[in-house]
């Protein structure tokens, strides 16, 4: 059996995982729960506060439930891969550890245009803020790149890096094809070829189809509701990490809610303040307990 | 001859393309005004920037800096213990240093010359952290522990190199030692450059491929973009905007084109302008006609390979099947429909949704058409297309209207109604543009100002000031009869009460409010505009008796009263008025005629008289000006000389009527004072 010629989905991710592994990063796996994006991990929101050192990289799928396209749009899905790695404090040469990376994927650097574009990141419910660029390859933004600056309304004091990779748009650029179903996953060139849309597009459609049309709006509002609840009564019994979660999960339920076309502007503004609650209680418990442990 | 040079390049990560034109300027009078704060001497501070650099070269930059002497004041002697303490601490310095003059301590500061390699690291150091970047941030810097100082992004070398020596200096706050040598382009030529001079840097960046000037790096890409299009019989809309944005993201520039699937072509051409512009900053390019041409240009960091060019135009492939996508679906809904939807959007949480805006307006619009306008021109807010491309609000909706047979004039307005977006952006064309950019802006403002939202020092998160600017505007400098037959108040009435049957109760200040808001913010805009003096202004504004006045007229009164104050003689009209007035007070003077008999028994009186019988028959502008000088002048004898108040009721008021006849000559030939 030849192995392929082509750098398949999958060995990006190892060896995305490799580099990151051997720079010290620890591995970790997704998160279980359904976030819109790696920030949104623990490991990367409540870990970037206080002083302690952290390295850590992770694949960590997001769901958008906005986005989908009924698996019609070539570059346009409610469920996608990031790759997220967070270097705490930031090293003195990230730039160049990052187009290593790519390096190390099998970009070649000197065929393409690559480019660091402003793009500040700011999360006003977690009291985040962070400076940064865009990275573009050729014309397309390919990875997210910010040094965290705040935190729960705190100036960092130990200030980490985030680097946020778009795995599907970098291998529809190292396999040259148009469409992320078009992407080979498993690298095999045989009948044995499994494509991304072999694996996800029948997933793609049918979530498109519940986000949209199907999900039940009474059963997704109560959930809200309850991972509200549950949210506030954690938080009474110190329970941080937990909390953080039902708060993230009543995230994504508001996300459904507004792809489903039930939430009214009014409405959506409200929906936001009360996760921005919940996210701000978190933080601010995470901050004082993080404050308290150092004292002792 | 590069002697006494001093060569300085902060180099780190990419600067913000945005920041970077008046970083020139910055750096430079910064850099000058430290090194003159430390008592040096040099000729000249240049500065250059580049995507990853902040460059400085000073010419002649002396050895020794001077002696300073200075006597510094500190606290009073009767100061608290504490302050005195403190203005010691502050210099290093001990009590008995101190001396007495005038019931002030004093310190004595000496400061010997000092070799200028000694102080250049404090000069770096106070320049960076004195650099004022729109926003900047800290990194980490591991060796110490700390976070560094703020600068725009991490720095990560500092070259420096004083008379072709380089200086190697820690500079704490960024956690770097100052070096000789720098690096080249970022992909091209990484590698480090020893320097020794800056025309030796210069050199040696261009032939490492970073372009040192940013504006003859912007004229190369514009010519290049120019030339080759014009190869191709096209030629690039200019863009100044994107032309400094992209200037800003490379280090060497290379101009590139690119071609556009013909069956994206279909799309309106300002969907396609700024799908290209706004996120694939490229340059779209006209055929002389100005038609849109099936090409683009773009400018890379390096030099364009098979694989780069594929690239650039898939991503526009994506971008404009996006585009397409919206557009279709877009075509399915009529602009009825979507401006019914309106009343899911809100405006403003106590004001009600935008659907209710529509309807306030159109209590205020007149014709049959302006209806139309006014109806439909919100609509397009809900289109996909401006869902994603909201700078496109007013031309999807045009683009649509004329689509479903609208006519010219009704689409046109629904684009229109938007300007002026700011105090840079044209006025509409159209009659009824203008008008329905009026009912627009004065809508918001009498409904934030009845509900008690006014802006306040840097803060006006609703750009009411804004609003308020654009409806002086279209007020003044339209060329239409914006108000048609009613006066402002009738217009902010009729919105008032649109709000309140609306449910929606604004303060009972509100007409009074908006007025006063809008004419504060006039007076600014003729001050502004015309350098007109703020007293002048006040006082045109001030001889209004009614809050409806005339803005056009406010204007032309306040430009030609600025002209008198700068013509000679000027001062003695006014002083003369201010005391004539002074004198009259609140006297009733229509009472009966002047007794001529009376005045014909003072010299005084009778001279002025007799000049300004003179002055009211003359017209020639000058004349009568220089006139009104000498009559003035008479009118301030008058005042010194004769007792205006006179005993005798009869004398006292026909004194007063005759000078009032000199303020109606003044009001009459000159106006307002």
């Amino acid at each position: 059996m030849k192995y392929q010629s082509i750098k398949s989905f999958q060995d990006i991710i190892f060896d995305l995982q490799k580099f990151w592994a051997n720079y010290g990063c620890v591995i970790m796996q997704p998160y279980d729960t359904e976030v819109g994006a790696g920030t949104s991990h623990f490991a990367t929101t409540l870990k970037a506060i206080g002083d302690d050192a952290w390295n850590v990289a992770f694949v960590q799928p997001c769901r958008r439930p906005q986005d989908g396209r009924y698996a019609e749009n070539p570059n346009r899905t409610q469920y996608y891969y990031q790759y997220q790695v967070i270097l705490k404090p930031a090293p003195l040469n990230p730039q160049e550890l990052y187009l290593d990376s790519l390096r190390t994927i099998g970009f070649d650097l000197s065929e393409h245009d690559i480019r660091f574009v402003e793009d500040d990141w700011e999360n006003p419910s977690l009291g985040a803020s962070g400076v940064g660029w865009e990275v573009w390859c050729d014309g397309m933004e390919i990875t997210q790149y910010t040094y965290f600056q705040q935190v729960g309304g705190i100036s960092c004091s130990v200030i980490p890096v985030e680097i946020t990779y778009g795995l599907e748009r970098i291998a529809t650029f190292m396999q040259n094809v148009e469409s992320h179903f078009d992407i080979n996953w498993n690298g095999r060139e045989d009948e044995k070829k499994l494509t991304y849309g072999d694996v996800l597009k029948r997933f793609e459609r049918e979530f498109s189809c519940y986000n949209f049309d199907v999900a039940s709006v009474d059963i997704v509002l109560s959930h809200f509701s309850d991972h509200e609840k549950e949210c506030q009564r954690l938080l009474a019994h110190n329970l941080l990490m937990p909390a953080y979660e039902q708060c993230i999960k009543a995230n994504h339920c508001f996300n459904l809610l507004d792809a489903r076309g039930v939430v009214s502007v009014t409405e959506k503004a409200l929906y936001i303040a009360r996760v921005r609650a919940m996210a701000k209680n978190c933080c601010q418990a995470w901050i004082d307990d993080n404050s308290q442990e150092n004292v002792r | 001859m590069t002697q006494k040079e001093l060569l300085l390049e902060i180099l780190s990560e990419e600067i913000p393309s945005r920041f970077q034109k008046n970083a020139i300027q910055n750096a430079s009078s910064l850099f000058s005004k430290i090194l003159k704060e430390y008592g040096t001497h040099f000729t000249s501070v240049e500065s250059y920037i580049s995507t990853r650099r902040v460059m400085l070269v000073v010419k002649h930059l002396l050895k020794q800096t001077t002696d300073l002497y200075e006597e510094k004041r500190g606290p009073r002697v009767s100061a608290p213990e504490k302050a005195i303490s403190g203005f010691l601490n502050a210099n290093q310095r001990e009590k008995s240093e101190l001396f007495i003059r005038n019931g002030y301590y004093y310190l004595r500061i000496e400061e010997q010359a000092r070799d200028v390699r000694d102080i250049i690291p404090d000069v770096i150091t106070e320049f960076i952290e004195r650099m004022p970047w729109p926003k900047s941030m800290r990194w980490y810097l591991e060796d110490q522990g700390t976070v560094s100082t703020p600068w725009v992004r991490p720095i990560r070398s500092i070259l420096c190199i004083y008379d072709s020596e380089a200086i190697n200096a820690f500079i704490r706050p960024v956690g770097l030692t100052t070096c000789g040598h720098t690096f080249g382009h970022r992909f091209i030529s990484p590698g480090p450059i020893n320097v020794t001079d800056f025309a030796d840097y210069a050199e040696k960046l261009e032939q490492n491929y970073v372009a040192l000037d940013y504006k003859k790096k912007m004229a190369f890409i514009n010519n290049e973009l120019v030339l080759q299009a014009a190869a191709m019989g096209l030629c690039p809309a200019y863009d100044e905007e994107l032309m400094e944005e992209v200037t800003g993201l490379v280090e060497y520039p290379f101009v590139q084109f690119g071609a556009i699937d013909e069956k994206y072509m279909k799309l309106p051409s300002p969907v396609l302008s700024t799908s290209m512009r706004i996120h694939q900053k490229y340059f779209p390019l006209v055929y002389p006609d100005s038609t849109p041409a099936p090409f683009y240009g773009t400018v890379t960091n390096v030099p364009c390979t098979q694989t780069i060019r594929e690239g650039l135009d898939r991503v526009l492939r994506a971008r404009l099947s996006d585009a397409m996508f919206f557009y279709n679906e877009d075509a399915d809904v009529t602009l009825e429909a979507f401006a019914q939807r309106l009343s899911n959007v809100v405006f403003h949480e106590k004001l009600g949704s935008i659907a209710q805006k529509v309807d306030r307006m159109m209590s205020i619009a007149n014709s049959k058409e302006e209806h139309r306008v006014v109806a439909l021109c919100k609509a397009d807010l809900l289109t996909q297309m401006v869902g994603e491309f909201p700078e496109l609000q007013g031309v999807m909706g045009e683009i649509y209207a004329l689509k479903q047979d609208e006519s010219r004039a009704v689409a046109k307005a629904i684009r229109e109604h938007y300007k002026p977006k700011g105090a840079k952006d044209g006025l509409p064309d159209s009659y009824m543009g203008t008008r329905v950019s009026f009912f627009d802006k004065l809508d918001t403002l009498v409904g934030f100002i009845g509900i008690g939202i006014t802006p306040s020092g840097s803060k006006d998160p609703f750009a009411l000031r804004r609003a308020a600017l654009g409806i002086i505007r279209l007020l003044c400098d339209s060329g239409h009869h914006v108000l048609e037959s009613d006066n402002l108040s009738w217009y902010i009435d009729t919105l008032i009460s649109a709000y309140s049957e609306q449910g929606l109760a604004l303060l009972p200040e509100t007409m009074e409010s908006v007025h006063n808001f809008t004419i504060s913010r006039l007076k600014i805009f003729i001050s502004d505009k015309f350098s007109v003096d703020s007293e002048i202004v006040d006082s045109v504004i001030d001889s209004f008796d009614t809050l409806d006045f005339d803005y056009k007229d406010a204007v032309a009164k306040a430009k030609k009263l600025n002209i008198l104050h700068g013509r000679e003689g000027f001062p003695v009209i006014r002083e003369a008025v201010k005391r004539a007035l002074g004198v009259i007070g609140e006297e009733n003077l229509q009472v009966s005629d002047l007794n001529e008999k009376l005045i014909f028994e003072n010299v005084h009186l009778k001279s002025l008289r007799k000049h300004i019988e003179a002055c009211l028959a003359k017209q020639e502008e000058d004349l009568v000006f220089q006139d009104i000088v000498k009559i003035s002048g008479i009118v301030l004898d008058v005042c010194d000389n004769v007792l205006i108040n006179d005993k005798d009721l009869e004398i006292r008021l026909n004194n007063l009527k005759l000078l009032n006849k000199y303020i109606t000559l003044v009001k009459c030939k000159i106006g307002v004072l």
